[in-house]
């Protein structure tokens, strides 16, 4: 059946993405992006009867997506970031998931006992970078990699190595 | 140094402990003075002998607990002044700052060479807030300013956090055990890695590690919660249940030190000359 990604924001501005973002404008002002969103990430393995398995799981735990505060999308449907200020905008993913996490092993506890037909799920953090035009795509992956990897205190932000693994998912073809 | 050393203590946006903290440092024979985290000038100017970064939730622990204040310019200062020997003591949330600093165990001057994760314990996840036992590394207890005091008891404290598991990356795992300064146990003195002994699934059962000179201490557990006897809960066994069941017949239960207070008396001893 294969695995299947949803990606969860908050309706109102994510308040993580403005701190990173002042914080890279303080620290990295050459570098830094010109827009950054955040999302949780769950990545749910093998569901059994696919897309139709993760909608009622979903619908069910209002702790993945809490309707309230929350819009959720599956992963090949997201495609537009939520900052369309310029069209020719360079986007790139970066995916941060901690290495040893309880909270995946414990939500696909929850899971199992109550019978979800799923076999697990990962949980993670989605950070969307957007540079404005006139950046190369080469150079925009390097700047993200520079500021995401947390090596030095003066050296990225968002992921800290030891305890977190980062990748980088296909390129947006907006 | 003043005659009378000043302690002071880094207040960022979302920390919460700073007035016990500073209170514990005052009850102790020293002086204390709280900085926010954006009066660098006025920090440098006053010369502080120590910096205690304070618990709570810096910038509302976003991005990752700690990560952002580290950043801060007045982190500057304080990474100096400690690279120059002065004490620094990071609690809970000031231990996560100076991990993202690279301040601790900084084998490589800078470097962040370890992480304060998420819990890691099955079947449950997230904050975490109950009452552990530590014991005091040995090399520790000589070189770090912080645990003179303490002894070869087992010291109650509380703890309170969702992120507080010591880790380290693959190629460190043998040199961490160098830098453990505080390690969790039962009440027996006896270590282990299961919940509760080990709250959290912290590598090695550390609660607090410290540089190598040892002026660097990051310690998980809240030393300013147990300042004073009354403070302890009327469960806690062992030397420490004992002393406050004596404390509560004798009628001093108010005024008598708790094992929160070793931390801030060791400092005190320390400037004293007294170790």
């Amino acid at each position: 059946m294969g695995n299947i990604s949803i990606i969860v924001r908050l309706k109102s501005p994510d308040p993580a993405a403005m701190t990173a973002m002042s914080t890279f404008r303080r620290i990295y002002p050459e570098t830094c992006p010109d827009s950054l969103e955040r999302y949780d990430y769950w990545c749910f393995l093998n569901p059994c009867l696919g897309r139709e398995t993760v909608s009622g799981i979903v619908s069910r735990y209002h702790d993945i997506v809490n309707p309230n505060k929350q819009t959720w999308s599956f992963i090949d449907e997201f495609s537009k970031p939520v900052d369309r200020s310029d069209d020719r905008m360079v986007w790139i993913d970066v995916r941060v998931t901690d290495r040893v996490d309880s909270v995946s092993e414990n939500w696909t506890a929850i899971l199992r006992r109550n019978r979800c037909e799923v076999e697990g799920v990962l949980c993670s953090v989605l950070w969307r970078f957007g540079f404005a035009s006139g950046i190369s795509f080469d150079n925009a992956r390097n700047r993200v990699l520079d500021l995401t990897v947390s090596t030095r205190r003066d050296h990225g932000l968002l992921a800290n190595p030891v305890s977190q693994k980062i990748d980088l998912p296909a390129p947006l073809l907006i | 140094m003043k005659s009378v050393p000043l302690v002071a203590v880094i207040q960022f946006p979302g920390s919460n402990c700073e007035y016990e903290t500073k209170r514990g440092i005052l009850n102790s024979g020293m002086d204390s003075c709280i900085y926010r985290w954006n009066q660098c000038r006025e920090l440098r100017d006053s010369q502080p002998d120590a910096y205690v970064l304070p618990g709570g939730f810096s910038f509302q622990d976003r991005v990752r607990a700690g990560a952002v204040a580290a950043k801060e310019r007045i982190m500057d200062l304080v990474f100096s002044e400690a690279a120059g020997g002065k004490p620094v003591l990071g609690i809970c949330n000031g231990a996560q700052i100076l991990v993202e600093s690279g301040m601790v165990p900084g084998w490589e001057r800078g470097r962040i060479e370890s992480a304060l994760a998420a819990n890691h314990i099955s079947g449950r996840s997230g904050y975490l807030s109950r009452w552990v036992f530590l014991h005091v590394a040995a090399k520790a207890q000589q070189i770090c300013p912080w645990l003179g005091k303490t002894g070869n008891g087992i010291i109650p404290l509380p703890i309170a956090h969702a992120e507080g598991r010591f880790v380290f990356s693959e190629e460190n795992r043998e040199r961490a055990s160098s830098s453990a300064a505080l390690k969790y146990c039962d009440e027996k003195g006896i270590e282990s890695s299961d919940y509760p002994v080990n709250p959290n699934g912290s590598f090695l059962n550390l609660a607090g590690i410290m540089n190598d000179r040892g002026n660097v201490l990051a310690m998980m557990p809240h030393p300013e919660r147990a300042f004073w006897m009354w403070q302890l809960p009327p469960w806690i066994p062992g030397e420490w249940g004992d002393r406050r069941d004596q404390s509560l017949r004798s009628g001093s239960h108010a005024d008598t030190k708790g094992p929160g207070s070793l931390f801030f008396m060791s400092l005190a001893d320390h400037f004293r000359g007294e170790r």
